[in-house]
């Protein structure tokens, strides 16, 4: 069309710009799941110190099956519930539900198949790993309280290294704070 | 150019869906600020043309109809812009 002017050819420019700047907006996840999961990770990593130290009988590890019965359960129900309510989708909300699934599904699978080739804390080291991806994700997209996280994640990586024999109060430390504080904040924020 | 999406509703329904996995209709009035028919009538001409998709479905015994761009949507919509900027330039 020889018809279109210089004028309109602007206008419809920064309309599709205007629209695709607001498009891009700041990843917005539920800050609930991360509370429940950051929560679920930290009490397993706990109970698993606590009977390694004898603290706590081995009995004490299906005291996590009702924990994790309940997380899933309300993952599941709450994920429906939003998923109702919203009306869009954005390309990179799909995205990061395909990282977490990426990320969270490889640690699942390295603690079920290869349970035999990590030593004591290499399965709680992976979830730390997976969940610091997850927040790193969300932080690249420009939310600094989840870099925090991850950062958080990340020092207890490291200090639970240099002190093994703690190993797992500093990796549930780090799970609580870095994930399920990142969830908590999240909450805060969006009320 | 392509005359479908010389219409600026057009070009912003197809700007929205583009950054989107998919998008309801009631969410498609609240951005354009449209009303239901026109909207509507907007978004039937760019399925007629295979650049939009429609899916409907029932949420809590509620219909919801709800889009998302067809690679054939989002390669015109990238010419089209692309013969906009070329426009410009080439007036400039």
């Amino acid at each position: 069309m020889d018809d279109v002017g210089r004028a309109q050819a602007r206008e419809h420019i920064e309309l599709v710009e205007r629209i695709l700047e607001q498009s891009s907006r700041r990843l917005r996840v539920g800050g609930e799941f991360f509370v429940i999961w950051g929560f679920y990770s930290a009490a397993a990593i706990l109970v698993m110190q606590l009977v390694v130290d004898r603290l706590l009988p081995q009995v004490a590890f299906w005291a996590l099956l009702p924990l994790l019965l309940a997380a899933v359960v309300f993952s599941s129900l709450r994920g429906r519930a939003i998923a109702r309510c919203k009306g869009r989708m954005t390309a990179v909300e799909r995205e990061f539900f395909t990282v977490l699934w990426i990320a969270i599904g490889m640690a699942f699978l390295a603690n079920v198949a290869g349970f035999r080739i990590f030593p004591q804390w290499g399965m709680a080291g992976l979830w730390t790993v997976a969940t610091a991806i997850v927040l790193f994700f969300i932080g690249a997209h420009g939310n600094r309280r989840a870099t925090f996280g991850g950062i958080l994640q990340v020092v207890a990586l490291l200090l639970a290294n240099l002190v093994p024999d703690q190993a797992g109060y500093i990796l549930a430390a780090g799970m609580l704070a870095g994930y399920g504080g990142f969830g908590l904040v999240e909450l805060l924020a969006s009320d | 150019m392509d005359e479908l999406l010389l219409s600026k509703m057009r070009l912003g329904i197809v700007a929205e869906l583009l950054g989107a996995h998919w998008v309801a209709f009631s969410e498609l009035q609240r951005s354009l600020g449209a009303s239901n028919g026109n909207l509507g009538a907007h978004v039937a001409k760019l399925i007629d043309a295979g650049y939009v998709a429609e899916e409907k479905s029932f949420v809590a015994r509620r219909p919801q109809t709800r889009y998302r761009l067809t690679d054939r949507g989002r390669d015109a919509f990238a010419t089209h812009v692309a013969q906009l900027q070329a426009l410009l330039e080439g007036e400039s």
